[in-house]
C-alpha cells in the first residue's frame, strides 16, 4: 500500500509487509530511503518531513552547483577571507583531518581537475600540458584556515561532494533518533546508517556495486552503524585499451591506477565508512591491504 | 571477509574526526540509550549586603526528566539561610534608641514573658542584628504536548519558613501557529500565604510602645499571564507579555516600624507600619534574543505599574561570547528604577493624626538599582556545564535626608550594596 503524505508532495510514505514502514524521497541526485519499525502513520509524517528537510537543507547548503551555497559563497571569495558558521567550520575541520591523514591523497581541493577531466566514457584523455596547468590550484595546505575563517587563494575551489551525502546520511539519522525510539535505517543511494537492527531480524541491504552488472548486487546483513561504497560505475576514459578511472592522484593530477572497481566499508558511522572507502581507492593496488590493516569489514570488486 | 582485528591508528584517527564531525547529538545511539536523560541542575548561590546586613548562602537542585514526546517533569529543592542585621523602618537618631527584637512577647521585661532588646547608638540605622530566618521552599512542574501544536504544563510551589508559609499552584497554556515561529501563551495561578509573625502579628498602625499583636493572617495572590513569542528572523527571537496580579489580605510586613517625629526630629514613639489589603499589579515584558554567530545577546525592558502607586523600569541585557573549546564568557548589565509608594514617606508627623496607610520600608521607597556582573562557564564532556557568576548590586534611594533640625546630617536611607557569587553545575546521566 502506498501512502502519498498528506501535507508535503515531496517524498512518498508506505507502509510494508514486515512492520516496517519506507519513507522515499530524491535529494544530492540520489534516490534516498528511510526505513522505520512503526506503522502509526502519523507518527511517520512528522518523521519523514523532518528527515527530508534536513538532507534537503543540507544539499541546499553545500552543493557546489547553487549560486547560493556555503561553497559557492567560498568559492567565489576571490582570495578574500570568508567567515563561517559552525557546521561549516566543522566540516571544514574535518577535511584538514581527513587531508592530514591520508597524506595529502585525500583534498578538497581537487575539484578543479573536472576542467580537464570529463569521465564520460570517451576517449578523450586531455594534454599532459593542460593537467600540469592546473595543479598549483590544488592543496589543502595552501588554504588558510583558523575557524571561522577561510581564506581560498583565487581560482582554487573547495568541494565537499567526497563525504557530504554520507554526513546528510548520518545527520538524519541522528536527527531521527532525537524523536523516534525504533529502529531506523536511512539509505541515500547505498550510503547507509542505523540505529538499531528492528526487532524481528537484522536489515537486509542490497548495495549496488558499481561497474557490475545487477548480479553482482551485494546482498548484506546490516544491524547498526554505517556503510557506504566507493566505486567508478560508468566513470572511467578508456584509450588505445588503457582505462583511466575518475579516482584522481591529487598529486599528479591523474588517475589513481589499478583501483578496485568498487570497495564497501561497514564502520561506525556513514562517513567514517565512506572515508574509509575512498582512501582504499586512493591506494590503487593497495585497497585491500590497506583494508585489511585498518580492521574493517569490507567488499571489494576488482 | 577477513577476521576481526584492532583498529589502525589511522582508522583511530578517522573515528575520532567523524566523531567530531557528528557530535554532539548525530553520533549513532545505542539502542538501549534511546532513554531521555535526567538532567540535574544545582546551584550554590551566596548573597552579602554590605555593613554586616543579610547575608545568605542557598543551595538549590533542580532535576529534569523527558519522558520523550516533549513530556518533562521538573522539579527544584532550595534551602536559604539568611542571618545578619535587618533594618526596622526607624531612623538614626541623635539619640539611643531601643527595640525589642521580634521574638520578644513584651517590649518591658516582665516575668513570665520573653524580652530581647536591642539599642542603636546615635546616629546610626536601626537594624534588629537577631535577624535568622531558614526557608525551604520546593516545586514541581509537569509540561505535556496536547496534539501537534499545543503545550499545557501545570505545576504547583509550596515553601515554609517560621512566621511563613506558602503554597501555589499555576497553569499555562501555548498554542504554536504559522510553522511554530509564533506562540501564543497563556496562564493562571493562585497562591496562598499563611503569616504567623514571632509573638503573633502586630496590630497594623498601632503604637509600638502598647505592642498589640493579633494571630495568624493571610493573604491570597491571584496572577494572570498573557504572551506571545515570535520568531523575527533566524536569529532573532521576540517575546512579549502582559503579566497581571492581584493580592488581598495581610500585606503589612509585621517587623517594620516608623519613627514618629516632633517637628524638630526628635522621636517620639514609633507605630507598626499598615498597607493597604489589596494590591494590583500590571506588568508589560519585552524580551529579544539575538545571535551574532556564536555570540548571544539577550535584551529585555519590563514596565510595571501597581494599584499602591509604584511604577517601575527594567533594562536588562545580557550577552554570551563563545571563547572557543566549550568556555563563554557573559557580561550582565540591569539597571532599574522606581516610584514611591503612595503612602510611603520617610517618617511620621507627631503634630499630625497617623494617616490610614503607612510604611518606611526602603523596598517601597524611590530608588535606582544597578547590577553588573559577569559570568564564566565551561562546558564538561558532552552534556555538562559549570559556570561562575559575580555580580555587584547597588541600590540608591533618592530620598536619603530631611531638613528637620535634628535631622541634619544623618543619612536616613543609606545606599544598599551587595555581593552576589553564584556556582552552578549541570550534570546529564
Amino acid at each position: 500500500m502506498a501512502v502519498a503524505a498528506p501535507s508535503a508532495p515531496d517524498f512518498q510514505i508506505a507502509v510494508r509487509g514486515d512492520a516496517l514502514t519506507a519513507v522515499c524521497f530524491t535529494a544530492m541526485a540520489s534516490p534516498c530511503e528511510v526505513l522505520l519499525e512503526t506503522a502509526d502513520m502519523q507518527e511517520v509524517a512528522e518523521l519523514a518531513r523532518a528527515a527530508a528537510h534536513e538532507a534537503w537543507r543540507i544539499e541546499r547548503k553545500f552543493s557546489r552547483y547553487r549560486e547560493d551555497s556555503v561553497v559557492s559563497e567560498i568559492n567565489r571569495s576571490e582570495g578574500n577571507p570568508v567567515a563561517v558558521d559552525q557546521e561549516t567550520a566543522a566540516l571544514i575541520d574535518y577535511a584538514a583531518q581527513c587531508h592530514a591523514l591520508s597524506e595529502g591523497r585525500f583534498d578538497v581541493t581537487s575539484g578543479v581537475l573536472r576542467g580537464c577531466w570529463r569521465f564520460d566514457g570517451s576517449d578523450r584523455v586531455p594534454e599532459v600540458a593542460a593537467v600540469a596547468r592546473l595543479l598549483p590550484l590544488i592543496g589543502f595546505e595552501k588554504l588558510q584556515w583558523r575557524s571561522p575563517q577561510i581564506t581560498v587563494p583565487p581560482g582554487m575551489e573547495v568541494d565537499f561532494g567526497g563525504f557530504g551525502k554520507e554526513y546528510a546520511v548520518d545527520r538524519v539519522l541522528a536527527i531521527l533518533c532525537t524523536q523516534f525510539p525504533g529502529a531506523v535505517l536511512v539509505n541515500f543511494g547505498g550510503d547507509l546508517a542505523s540505529n538499531c537492527a528492528p526487532t524481528q531480524a537484522p536489515w537486509q541491504v542490497g548495495v549496488e556495486r558499481p561497474g557490475t552488472d545487477r548480479e553482482a548486487r551485494l546482498l548484506l546483513e546490516f544491524s547498526r552503524g554505517g556503510l557506504a561504497t566507493s566505486g567508478d560505475t560508468h566513470r572511467f576514459l578508456e584509450r588505445n585499451g588503457t582505462r583511466y578511472g575518475h579516482i584522481l592522484d591529487v598529486r599528479t593530477g591523474w588517475p589513481v591506477p589499478l583501483v578496485p572497481r568498487s570497495v564497501t566499508v561497514a564502520a561506525g558511522s556513514c562517513v567514517e565508512a565512506g572515508m574509509l572507502a575512498t582512501f582504499a581507492m586512493l591506494q590503487g593496488r593497495g585497497a585491500e591491504d590497506f583494508l585489511e590493516a585498518q580492521g574493517v569489514r569490507y567488499w571489494s570488486l576488482r | 571477509m577477513q577476521l576481526k582485528r584492532p583498529p589502525s591508528a589511522l582508522h583511530l584517527g578517522l573515528m575520532a574526526a567523524s566523531c567530531a564531525l557528528l557530535s554532539p547529538a548525530a553520533r549513532v545511539q545505542a539502542a538501549d540509550s534511546v532513554e531521555q536523560p535526567f538532567e540535574l541542575d544545582s546551584a550554590l548561590l551566596y548573597y552579602k549586603e554590605n555593613s554586616g546586613r543579610v547575608q545568605t548562602i542557598e543551595p538549590v537542585v533542580s532535576l529534569k526528566k523527558d519522558f520523550g514526546d516533549q513530556r518533562i517533569l521538573g522539579g527544584t529543592f532550595t534551602v536559604d539561610s539568611l542571618s545578619g542585621a535587618t533594618p526596622n523602618g526607624a531612623l538614626p537618631s541623635r539619640k539611643p534608641q531601643t527595640f525589642a527584637s521580634p521574638s520578644s512577647t513584651s517590649l518591658i521585661p516582665q516575668p513570665g514573658k520573653k524580652t530581647t532588646l536591642y539599642t542603636i547608638v546615635p546616629g546610626n540605622l536601626p537594624q534588629d542584628p537577631h535577624f535568622k530566618e531558614q526557608r525551604f521552599a520546593g516545586d514541581a512542574d509537569w509540561s505535556q504536548p496536547l496534539g501537534l501544536d499545543n503545550t499545557l504544563s501545570f505545576g504547583g510551589h509550596a515553601s515554609t519558613e517560621h512566621d511563613f508559609d506558602s503554597l501555589s499552584v499555576h497553569t499555562d497554556y501555548s498554542r504554536d501557529f504559522n510553522e511554530k515561529n509564533t506562540t501564543l501563551s497563556a496562564g493562571v495561578s493562585e497562591e496562598y500565604d499563611q503569616i504567623h509573625a514571632h509573638g503573633g502579628n502586630p496590630v497594623p498602625g498601632s503604637d509600638y510602645e502598647l505592642y498589640e499583636h493579633e494571630g495568624g493572617q493571610t493573604k491570597t495572590v491571584s496572577g494572570a499571564l498573557i504572551g506571545v513569542t515570535q520568531i523575527m528572523a533566524r536569529n532573532w527571537l521576540m517575546d512579549l507579555n502582559y503579566t497581571y496580579d492581584h493580592s488581598e489580605g495581610y500585606l503589612t510586613d509585621p517587623y517594620r516600624i516608623l519613627s514618629v517625629l516632633d517637628p524638630l526630629g526628635s522621636v517620639t514613639g514609633y507605630r507598626y507600619e499598615n498597607r493597604p489589603d489589596s494590591r494590583g499589579r500590571q506588568g508589560l515584558y519585552w524580551v529579544n534574543k539575538v545571535a551574532f554567530g556564536t555570540t548571544v545577546l539577550d535584551v529585555s525592558y519590563r514596565r510595571g505599574k501597581d494599584s499602591w502607586g509604584i511604577g517601575s523600569d527594567t533594562v536588562d541585557a545580557h550577552l554570551r561570547i563563545d571563547l572557543g573549546r566549550g568556555v563563554y564568557l557573559e557580561p550582565h548589565l540591569r539597571w532599574y528604577h522606581q516610584s514611591a509608594a503612595d503612602f510611603y514617606d520617610l517618617y511620621l508627623s507627631a503634630a499630625t493624626p497617623a494617616p490610614q496607610f503607612m510604611s518606611a520600608d526602603p523596598r517601597l521607597a524611590a530608588f535606582i538599582g544597578t547590577t553588573a556582573g559577569l559570568k564564566l562557564g565551561v562546558t564538561i564532556g558532552r552534556y555538562g556545564e559549570m559556570s561562575l557568576r559575580l555580580e555587584e548590586y547597588e541600590q540608591r534611594p533618592s530620598d536619603q535626608s530631611s531638613a528637620l533640625p535634628q535631622l541634619q546630617g544623618l543619612n536616613l536611607n543609606p545606599n544598599l550594596t551587595a555581593t552576589i557569587a553564584q556556582l552552578s553545575w549541570r550534570l546529564q546521566f
